[in-house]
């Protein structure tokens, strides 16, 4: 996936910042937006604070959007959930998916980063949809927004592979 | 030693009514008597250890209005890495206080891991923090109770404080519905 249209997708729903850790799926993509003087990237130094962050930048009127790995993600637990989650806050996440082809049936060693992944987004109520190649990226992000929006609570878009 | 509920009388006199006030744990229902405007947000029913990175987010979109997180030090430790990340985008808006008493207060003031070895001032400076202050009598905490408000952020001010015995915070209202009351009175 090309990371500019994600940026670009991203300047359509008016972000103000990015909240997150970068990682090998994500890298071009936060080179592309270091870069960028519309969008703000704040980096933080463990997932958890990024929900934290991304929650007061939208109490203050901001338009934040959360990207981590999944790894990360399994660290959030309680601040994602005390946070955005618990004040009703419509932040959409995008989330790398490491290990997704480490899935497949008959694979050698299954990463539990990504086994794990689904389970948890499910058990704590977060809606994603999976995007994997430049035809996704529209559709997802924006049906990501759509529904954090509806329900005033975090959704997620899953990146699989890396942006380049 | 200072007297927290000393402190928190005189930076509630000394305050404009357009900061923002973030309280945590064992400061949040002191603080919610002396001020409960739409302004003041009770980081309680949240999750420990966050209220100053959330501030600081409130600080970067309201670069207009001083924001100020008051935390206690157990919280602080909870999520040092924050002390890191306030030092990242630039909010000369934001003020942290940590409230140092060495005890997790609202459960029955068990002891904070390293209480009385740590030095908070030391750890906001060494991450990068240029503007810090560390209090422990209240000719001290009077000198500096301006700075709160003015000196360029983002700056740390700790509060050497007494033990006391609050009981564990309960607002009366759910944290979803204070959190939306306070973005309405900073966005709308």
């Amino acid at each position: 996936m090309q990371a500019s249209l994600i940026v670009d997708e991203l300047k359509k729903h008016g972000v103000t910042h990015v909240v997150g850790v970068p990682d090998n799926g994500a890298r071009t993509l936060f080179e592309a937006l270091w870069t960028d003087n519309d969008i703000t990237i704040v980096d933080v130094t463990r997932e958890g604070e990024a929900f934290a962050v991304a929650s007061g930048l939208y109490i203050g009127g901001g338009i934040p959007v959360v990207i981590i790995q999944n790894t990360g993600f399994l660290e959030t637990g309680d601040a994602f959930r005390g946070t955005a989650y618990n004040m009703g806050l419509p932040i959409v996440m995008l989330m790398g998916y490491r290990g997704y082809l480490t899935m497949v049936p008959g694979s050698e060693r299954v990463d539990t980063a990504a086994s794990f992944f689904e389970p948890t987004l499910k058990a704590w109520d977060i809606p994603y949809t999976l995007m994997q190649q430049d035809s996704d990226v529209a559709a997802q992000i924006d049906g990501a927004f759509r529904t954090a929006t509806a329900r005033s609570l975090p959704a997620a878009v899953l990146l699989i592979g890396t942006t380049i | 030693m200072l007297d927290k509920y000393s402190c928190l009388k005189k930076l509630a006199a000394r305050r404009d009514a357009r900061d923002v006030v973030v309280t945590t744990m064992s400061v949040a229902m002191p603080w919610a008597e002396l001020s409960a405007t739409d302004l003041d947000f009770a980081h309680v029913d949240s999750a420990m250890g966050h209220g100053a990175d959330f501030a600081y987010g409130i600080a970067l979109a309201q670069p207009h209005r001083r924001v100020l997180c008051l935390n206690g030090d157990g919280s602080t430790l909870m999520c040092l890495g924050s002390l890191v990340t306030i030092t990242g985008q630039p909010a000369p808006n934001y003020t942290l206080i940590i409230t140092e008493n060495g005890t997790y207060e609202v459960t029955g003031n068990q002891p904070v891991p390293g209480a009385g070895n740590v030095d908070f001032g030391g750890l906001a400076r060494a991450a990068g923090v240029r503007e810090v202050h560390t209090l422990e009598t209240e000719a001290e905490f009077d000198a500096k109770l301006d700075l709160h408000f003015t000196a360029p952020g983002p700056a740390v001010f700790v509060w050497r404080i007494e033990r006391a015995d609050e009981p564990v915070p309960r607002p009366t209202r759910p944290i979803k519905e204070r959190a939306h009351k306070l973005r309405a009175a900073l966005v709308d």
